[in-house]
């Protein structure tokens, strides 16, 4: 003879409990987007983009930026002043000033109308 | 002498700045001629190929030349200053050097963003469509392309400015100290 089963009620269940691992997916992704959204507008205004040099369009110059300037010295903060210390400040400052003023950069005129032959014969 | 040479600089960075910007102010005041219009639709093309060539190479530029300027200040100028403070010895010139060089340097960050932003926003106008948008962007880049020369510039003379306040404080050191003959 057969035991009979209990008969349990069904629970029932709103529209936010059957579906809670897609609203559960939904809010993870919602936060995803928001925090991405955050951190590229951080990357914009942070000047961060513009020293990027992984990005497209730059692929020509990337292996031109100096990765390592192991050359240049921290000087000392701590110890005692002494002709000795001064004229160690003295030959590496004088060094890499004349390294830092060595490039006039952004001189020139590159993008005048003339230089890109953006001007007419007339106005040249 | 020094005063001289700086209003000297001062006033030669004034020419150059006003210059250009009435060049180009009076270059866009001018109405656009047919002809012109014509000239940019059928030239921008390599113009934005040299452009791009630009934007790339200046980008390099700042981050390599940045990189130097930034350890001017960090590697050196303030750890000078830091050792000055410690052995309890006037450091006001030098600092006051600092403040204006970090500040010169603060002012070249953010008019190469702006030069930057500028440049790209130009590259991304089509110029057979828009010329004329396309001429004036170009305008806007190369205004604040001249403005991070300026602060190139000003950044080299704190650079001088800085070894000559080291040295007014070296003759200084050793005429108290008596030391250094």
């Amino acid at each position: 003879m057969e035991e009979p089963v209990p008969v349990t009620a069904e629970p029932v269940l709103s529209f936010w409990d059957q579906h809670r691992y897609m609203l559960l997916i939904g809010i993870s992704i919602g936060i995803a987007i928001f925090l991405v959204v955050v951190s590229m507008a951080l990357y914009e205004s942070s000047g961060a983009a513009q020293l990027d040099l992984s990005r497209p369009g730059y692929s020509s110059v990337t292996s031109q930026a100096v990765k390592n300037d192991g050359d240049f010295q921290n000087y000392p903060t701590s110890g005692a002043l002494d002709k000795a210390s001064l004229d160690q400040f003295k030959s590496l400052y004088d060094k890499q000033a004349s390294q830092a003023k060595a490039v006039d950069a952004f001189s020139g005129d590159p993008l005048s109308p003339e230089v890109l032959e953006l001007s007419t014969p007339a106005n040249q | 002498m020094f005063i001289v040479k700086r209003l000297i600089i001062g006033i030669s960075l004034a020419t150059v700045v006003s210059g250009l910007f009435f060049g180009i102010v009076a270059a866009q005041t001018q109405p656009m001629t047919d002809a012109q219009i014509s000239q940019i639709k059928n030239n921008c093309v390599s113009a934005k190929s040299t452009i791009a060539r630009l934007h790339a190479n200046d980008a390099l530029l700042r981050v390599n030349r940045g990189q130097m300027y930034e350890s001017m200040t960090t590697k050196l100028m303030a750890r000078f200053n830091a050792r000055v403070d410690s052995n309890h010895l006037d450091s006001k010139d030098l600092e006051s050097v600092t403040q204006n060089y970090n500040t010169a340097l603060e002012t070249f960050r953010t008019d190469y963003q702006a030069y930057e932003e500028s440049l790209s926003g130009a590259l991304n106008i089509d110029c057979t469509k828009e010329p004329v948008t396309f001429y004036d962007a170009v305008a806007d880049a190369r205004t604040k392309r001249s403005r991070v020369h300026v602060d190139v510039i000003k950044l080299h003379q704190y650079i001088d400015d800085y070894s000559a306040a080291f040295d007014a404080f070296t003759a200084n050191f050793y005429k108290l100290s008596g030391a250094g003959n």
